[in-house]
């Protein structure tokens, strides 16, 4: 049987023959790639590799050769025999792989949009994976933001209802008050108006008496007169006489006098009021207004919702592509299609696991019109195949201006197999994002779940532990009655419910809800009122579920249920916001009415009510949200099923329809109840009011203001129902507004602005590194708030203290560089040394040395503060969850340099210092951190700080210790170099040995950083060239390299690696450790072909020569492509394989033009700024030179590496100094690669055919 | 990087399933087209006893091209250089994709059992040999105690 096989094996490939053809020689060998590859072209014939026959090929080529038939039977019975599978690509034609070029059995790869071979289709694969884990592991490391927004929402919620609790009582509170006032005041002036009204009655009354007793008196009289005073009658004495004469004189008097002062009694009581009381009514009726401060508030939170540009998630680099992804999606669905259409998710609107589209269809015609005829019918909105495979390239392109050659995350790719699975739609999607939930989709619990039962098969024995946890949940739902999940597989749908099961916070609510979700059909949700909806909801948002969670687990299935209870929940949710919202209503009335109902959490109104409600809400009061989420197609999910469900149709409709559409609508949402009470004559208005082009919140507060009169109760829905159709009518315009809107947030929200602004503000800033990017400018936003340091008060305040004397200096000593004026406030008027230590002041007396010394430890950290990255330090340094590895590094390093620093005060308060008040104290406080970096040079700070050479030498020399590099000059310096101070390495792989080396830096503390190129790792030595570390190994995958090239160091440490032939860029943490790489071959933006020397400048910016590109392309520290500049040629600012490149502190762009046999050097733009040599050995004159470095004197030192030596160069480019020649000696050279300066003025050479590390 | 070739992985695989007598090829560790070789001196020969390591490289269009061989440990042989380059015709002109790493190298150990001074590569040891075989043979005896019996 051996001998069979044999026999059917070919002898080329040594597999089983695949279509034998015959050779005139009777040997067989299979067609593909077997006879093809021993195919002499030029002499058109074959040598038969068994008898090295040599045959005439036919004209046709080798398949001319007759097929060997009977080998063909024998394969076949052999395949009969043993039941062994037929070969798959039996039938298949072998074509060019179009990645490896080799010949092969091709297929379709999604990932490249090319054909390519099985082994590159599984390379490719794999990168996905490994893309898609790396991620992943942003997504967790990012999740945080969105857990941290949560419980940020949650304790908003939190607080918006105590907040409103407190405000309500507020209200209540001044409302019993002014009741109180009003009430007492009427009784007083009741009890006034009685106590008056008794008075005067009294008064009356007794004239009154008074008035008729004297009336009836006097007419007695008259009649007695009358009667008997006649003549006739002479009864009267002359006395009695005189003395009635005399009354009735006094009547007559007393008539004629009597004048009633009727002012007196006419007089009536009037209510004055202080006020005019319309005036007072309408104070009264508008007692208090709500300052609804939420707004921006709400804006805010929502922003940090926002999907795609959430700050967090969109410093990586991957999710640069996501945003733009999801932002050319936004562009096209909005652009050509209705909003909702399934084209604006992530997918494209493709399905999870399924292959796009139009390619099969056209290309291939093997997926067969049935399975894509659909799709394609859908998508031929799009002009053409090619416009759509040109709009993905340029997508494709476009994410790779984002540097990344791994642009093309689609995670949709995942699975390769398509699967049609158009329940798949029904994935529960995050309601901000629109991201699927990958364990919903169909495709996905299928792949699992035959993963799964292939583990099961593999270990039959064993009883899967799977089952047991099944039946338990699925008791829990009753089958569900929708006609689309009956008609799935049954197996699909208990996953499905188990995932959601797993999800489910509590599973008992789930299950409660659910049947409620189930029995709410579209209709009855719509008709009847349903407060066990509403009471499910409430149990719902009990449960704290956030909208986040709750779409989560939804099933796809129950989606007209999971509207329902996301409504509900989100009303839960948004219970707060409403009562907040509704009080920008004018009338009292209606803030409480409003706030009432919410008490009730919608309880009397129907579900449509509190669906119209919370989806108002969402769109009103949280305008800025909607706004600023639209910015991904995203956002809709929670509109979206309402607006499929009842505004579909008035969205599609055209405006003219929209009245009527709007009315017969509204009538069927509102309630009997409310439909009674419903005022016609402001529904319209409220209509026309949602109309018009202002915002929805203007439109509300216009409505509301309307209909104050109106029972407030149905002013809130009806408006917002209004206002949910605003909404969706307006989508499109706000989408496209929405843009700016992003764009202008972001700067503010993200870490890029102060990026770009550190480098405007050039060297004010120190530049924020990296991921910690963001971060760090999150913590400068609280950086400047003291209590932030874990410092004593004393020091803080005099960190304070010293940062006013900084401001004071920072204007006398203009000309000393920015960095300067923070941290050196010692004036240029005293560069005098002696006045410069004399102003110093360091304490005399022991003790308070100590002291000092202590307090100016904590001041390092202080004095950071001014730049957001040292901040950010010092803040991190106190949070200790986010001390991330790079801010320990830092303070490790900044500990260390407290403690050199230490040292070094003690030194120098040995210097008597007569008067050491303690504002002279405080004022030395910014200079030990200064001078000490500077002298010990134990720091890249140092680099970066001075400003120009002669405040280095003054400062250095007016410190007066004497350090070796101190007290000279650098050109004096570099002019005595010519010594090897000493080596390190030889050939070999042990640590401490190198093979090739290329790249050389200098690390924190002047640590030798070599990259070991054929060795494929990194080693790291310590300034005296002891070992240190290494790390690396050969390979492509992260923290593998390929013949590394470049290596650099950035100012928190990082190291940068150019690794050559994986044609990329590597990131390390401070300790080795992998964080990031990008790059991939290639000539587009962000693409490399030989990646070779790199550096990095003060702000972090990482300078790559791309050597076989011909030009330097410069990136952010994450990665994100920036710029680039050079072409191939010898012209000015054009270059021949640039090897290295160095960037001055002054932001001079250093670069060996290697081929060109010059320096040039660039401004950080790329436009050529000077450039010196030419090809020869004299002085000046180079070839071939590749290393290039400059110190922080701008002094450079190039490679020259045809040469043999090491030239260094004024800051003018003039020849300053050359050394070294042709060797194996000391100080000799074979092959110059790198070279480095470090700050203490030593120049490591990187002696690549002698293996080693010379340092000068 | 192209991923390997089934052939050599079928190769690589029998060479470890069905080592040939006398010979240990094995892949090194970072690259399976590099393969540390180990060829006994075949008996009767003067190089008898001996171990002998050579270094073998699949060229990237292997099997279609010839695998390059070379020998690591000094050997007295008229088909052999100074540097341990080999001269056999399979190894240039007469490869055929149809030979395999063991065909190669029992070829090799042919050829140590058989000299073949009128094809020479180290000139001065096929004159040796030529005019006076048996002091040539006694090098190559000496050469093998000395460089190829150590370990």
């Amino acid at each position: 049987m051996e001998q069979f096989e044999q026999l059917l094996t070919c002898a080329i490939c040594l597999d089983r023959y695949r279509n034998p053809k015959l050779l005139p020689c009777q040997h067989s060998f299979c067609m593909e790639p077997c006879l093809e590859g021993l195919v002499d072209y030029v002499r058109r014939q074959v040598k038969c590799p068994e008898c090295r026959a040599e045959h005439r090929i036919p004209y046709q080529g080798v398949q001319g050769f007759p097929t060997n038939v009977t080998l063909q039977r024998f394969l076949e019975l052999h395949i009969e025999i043993t039941g062994e599978l037929p070969d798959p690509t039996s039938g298949q034609v072998m074509e060019r792989c179009n990645v490896c070029s080799e010949k092969a059995y091709c297929s379709y790869c999604t990932h490249c949009d090319k054909k390519i071979c099985e082994e590159c289709k599984g390379a490719h694969m794999e990168i996905l994976k490994r893309e898609i884990s790396r991620i992943n592991n942003q997504i967790r490391r990012g999740i945080h933001r969105l857990q941290d927004t949560l419980s940020l929402v949650e304790k908003n919620a939190q607080n918006i209802q105590t907040n409103c609790l407190s405000v309500g009582e507020e209200v209540e509170e001044i409302y019993r008050r002014l009741n109180k006032a009003l009430k007492d005041r009427t009784e007083y002036l009741r009890g006034e108006i009685d106590r008056y009204l008794g008075t005067e009655l009294r008064s009356l009354n007794t004239l009154k008496d008074n008035l008729s007793q004297e009336i009836s008196n006097i007419l007695s009289n008259c009649d007695l007169a009358d009667k008997h005073m006649n003549e006739n009658t002479d009864i009267w004495n002359d006395c009695e006489l005189m003395d009635a004469k005399e009354i009735f004189l006094k009547t007559v008097e007393f008539i004629r006098n009597f004048e009633y002062e009727n002012t007196d009694y006419t007089r009536r009581v009037r209510l004055v009021l202080a006020h005019d009381p319309n005036q007072l009514v309408l104070h009264v009726a508008g007692f208090g207004d709500l300052n609804i401060a939420g707004g921006t508030h709400f804006g805010q939170s929502s922003g940090l919702l926002q999907p795609p540009g959430g700050p967090g998630l969109m410093r990586s680099k991957s999710d640069h592509r996501l945003a733009s992804q999801f932002r050319q999606a936004e562009e096209r669905g909005y652009g050509d299609r209705g909003y909702g259409d399934t084209e604006d998710q992530v997918l494209g609107g493709r399905k999870f696991g399924e292959r796009p589209k139009e390619r099969h269809t056209d290309r291939y015609g093997r997926g067969g019109g049935t399975d894509y005829g659909e799709d394609y019918d859908h998508d031929s909105s799009r002009p053409s195949r090619s416009k759509y495979s040109r709009f993905r390239r340029h997508q494709t392109v476009d994410n790779d201006s984002d540097t990344e050659q791994t642009s093309k995350v689609r995670f949709n790719e995942q699975k390769p197999e398509r699967e049609k699975t158009l329940d798949t739609e029904d994935v529960t999607r995050g309601p901000l994002s629109g991201i699927t939930r990958l364990a919903d989709s169909p495709t996905v619990m299928k792949k699992m779940q035959d993963f799964e039962s292939g583990k099961n098969k593999k270990k039959d024995e064993v009883p899967p532990p799977q089952p047991t946890p099944q039946p338990k949940v699925v008791p829990k739902r009753p089958p569900p009655p929708a006609t689309r999940q009956v008609s799935e597989e049954d197996e699909i749908s208990r996953i499905k419910k188990l995932n959601k099961g797993a999800t489910t916070s509590t599973e008992t609510a789930t299950t409660e809800t659910r049947p409620v979700e189930r029995e709410s059909t579209e209709e009855r949700q719509r008709k009847t009122p349903a407060p066990e909806a509403a009471i499910s909801s409430n149990e719902e948002t009990d449960e704290s579920v956030t909208p986040l969670q709750q779409t989560q687990r939804k099933t796809a299935a129950s989606k007209t249920a999971t509207a329902a209870t996301r409504r509900a929940s989100d009303a839960g949710h948004k219970k707060s916001t409403r009562s907040a919202s509704s009080d920008s209503t004018t009338s009292t009335e209606s803030s409480t009415a409003s706030s009432n109902a919410i008490r009730t959490t919608g309880a009397p109104f129907t579900t449509e009510e509190v669906k119209q409600k919370i989806l108002s809400r969402t769109d009103n009061t949280s305008g800025v949200r909607t706004r600023s989420g639209s910015g991904s197609p995203k956002e809709s999910p929670i509109q979206k099923p309402f607006q499929s469900r009842f505004l579909s149709k008035p969205a599609v409709a055209p405006v003219a329809a929209q009245n009527d559409e709007q009315t017969e609508s509204s009538s069927e949402e509102v309630t009997e109840e409310e439909e009674s009470e419903e005022d016609t004559t402001s529904k319209p208005e409220t209509r026309e009011m949602a109309k018009t082009d202002i915002g929805p919140l203007l439109a509300r507060s216009a409505n509301a203001r309307d209909s104050s009169a109106e029972n407030t109760r149905k002013t809130g829905p009806e408006d917002s129902y209004a206002k949910s159709k605003y909404a969706t009518k307006e989508e499109p315009s706000r989408y496209t507004r929405s843009r700016p809107t992003v764009a202008d947030d972001e700067p503010s929200r993200y870490g890029y602005t102060s990026r770009f602004l550190n480098k405007s503000k050039s060297t004010a800033a120190i530049p924020p590194e990296d991921d910690d990017h963001v971060s760090s400018t999150r913590y400068s936003s609280t950086a400047d708030d003291e209590n932030k340091y874990p410092a004593s008060g004393r020091s803080r305040y005099m960190a304070l203290k010293e940062r006013r004397q900084r401001l004071a200096r920072s204007r006398s000593s203009q000309q000393f560089g920015d960095e300067e004026e923070q941290d050196e406030p010692i004036s240029p008027t005293s560069s005098n040394p002696s006045a410069y230590l004399a102003s110093r002041g360091y304490g005399s007396a022991a003790s308070a040395g100590h002291d000092l010394s202590r307090s100016r430890s904590s001041h390092a950290l202080k004095s950071r503060e001014t730049s957001p990255d040292r901040s950010a330090t010092a803040a991190a340094e106190k949070d200790g969850a986010a001390l991330s590895s790079w801010a320990r590094y830092l303070k490790s390093k900044y500990g260390n340099r407290n403690g050199a620093k230490d040292k070094d005060s003690g030194a120098t308060s040995a210097t008597p210092s007569s008067s050491s008040s303690a504002a002279a104290r405080r004022l030395s406080l910014g200079l030990p951190l200064r001078s000490s970096t500077e002298l010990a040079s134990s720091d890249d700070d140092s680099k970066n700080m001075q400003g120009s050479p002669t405040t280095h030498t003054v400062a250095t020399a007016a410190a007066g210790i004497a350090q070796a590099v101190a007290g000279t000059s650098p050109r004096s310096q570099y002019l005595k170099k010519c010594q090897q101070l000493f080596e390190i390495g030889s050939r070999g792989s042990e640590p401490g040995s190198f093979t090739w080396p290329r790249g050389v830096a200098v690390g924190p503390d002047n640590s030798i950083v070599v990259a070991d190129s054929s060795n494929h790792r990194v080693q790291v030595f310590d300034s005296n060239g002891r070992f240190l570390k290494e790390f690396g190994q050969y390979g492509n995958k992260e923290g593998e390299f390929d013949c590394l090239a470049g290596v650099a160091v950035n100012r928190i440490g990082q190291f940068i690696i150019a690794d050559r032939y994986n044609h990329r860029i590597q990131v390390f943490d401070p300790s080795g450790r992998f964080l990031r790489t990008f790059g991939s071959q290639g000539t587009a933006d962000g693409r490399f072909n030989y990646p070779w020397g790199i550096t990095t400048d003060a702000l972090g910016f990482i300078y790559v020569c791309d050597k076989e590109n011909h030009r330097i392309q410069v990136f952010q520290s994450d990665g994100t492509f920036v710029g680039k500049f050079g072409t191939m040629g010898n012209k000015e600012g054009q270059l021949e394989h640039p090897h290295y490149i160095a960037v001055s502190n002054t932001n001079r762009v250093i670069v060996s033009d290697s081929n060109n046999h010059r320096i040039q050097i660039f401004d950080v733009n790329g436009k050529v700024i000077t450039s010196f040599g030419s090809e020869g050995s004299d002085e000046g004159q180079f070839k071939f030179p590749r290393g290039v470095a400059v110190d922080d004197q701008g002094y450079i030192c190039v490679a020259d590496s045809g040469n043999n030596r090491i030239q260094i160069f004024h800051p003018d480019g003039t020849f300053l100094r050359a050394f070294g020649c042709w060797g194996i000696g000391k100080g000799e050279f074979k092959g110059l690669e790198g070279v480095a300066m470090t700050p203490n003025g030593h120049i490591l050479v990187c002696d690549r055919e002698n293996h080693r590390i010379q340092v000068f | 990087m192209a991923a390997l070739p089934r052939r050599i992985i079928k190769e690589t695989q029998r060479l470890m399933q069905e080592p040939v007598p006398g010979i240990s090829a094995v892949p090194d560790d970072s690259n399976a087209r590099y393969f540390h070789v180990i060829v006994t001196g075949p008996e009767d020969s003067p190089f008898e006893g001996g171990l002998f390591k050579l270094e073998l490289f699949l060229p990237e269009d292997y099997p279609m091209s010839a695998p390059k061989v070379r020998f690591i440990t000094k050997i007295y042989h008229p088909n052999i250089d100074r540097l341990g380059r080999i001269c056999l015709d399979i190894l240039k002109d007469k490869w055929s994709p149809a030979l395999q790493i063991r065909t190669v190298l029992l070829s090799i150990q042919a050829l140590l059992s058989a000299p073949n001074p009128d094809d020479p590569l180290a000139n001065d040891v096929a004159e040796l040999w030529k005019v006076n075989e048996s002091e040539a043979i006694r090098n190559a005896k000496e050469w093998t105690r000395r460089y190829a019996m150590d370990n």
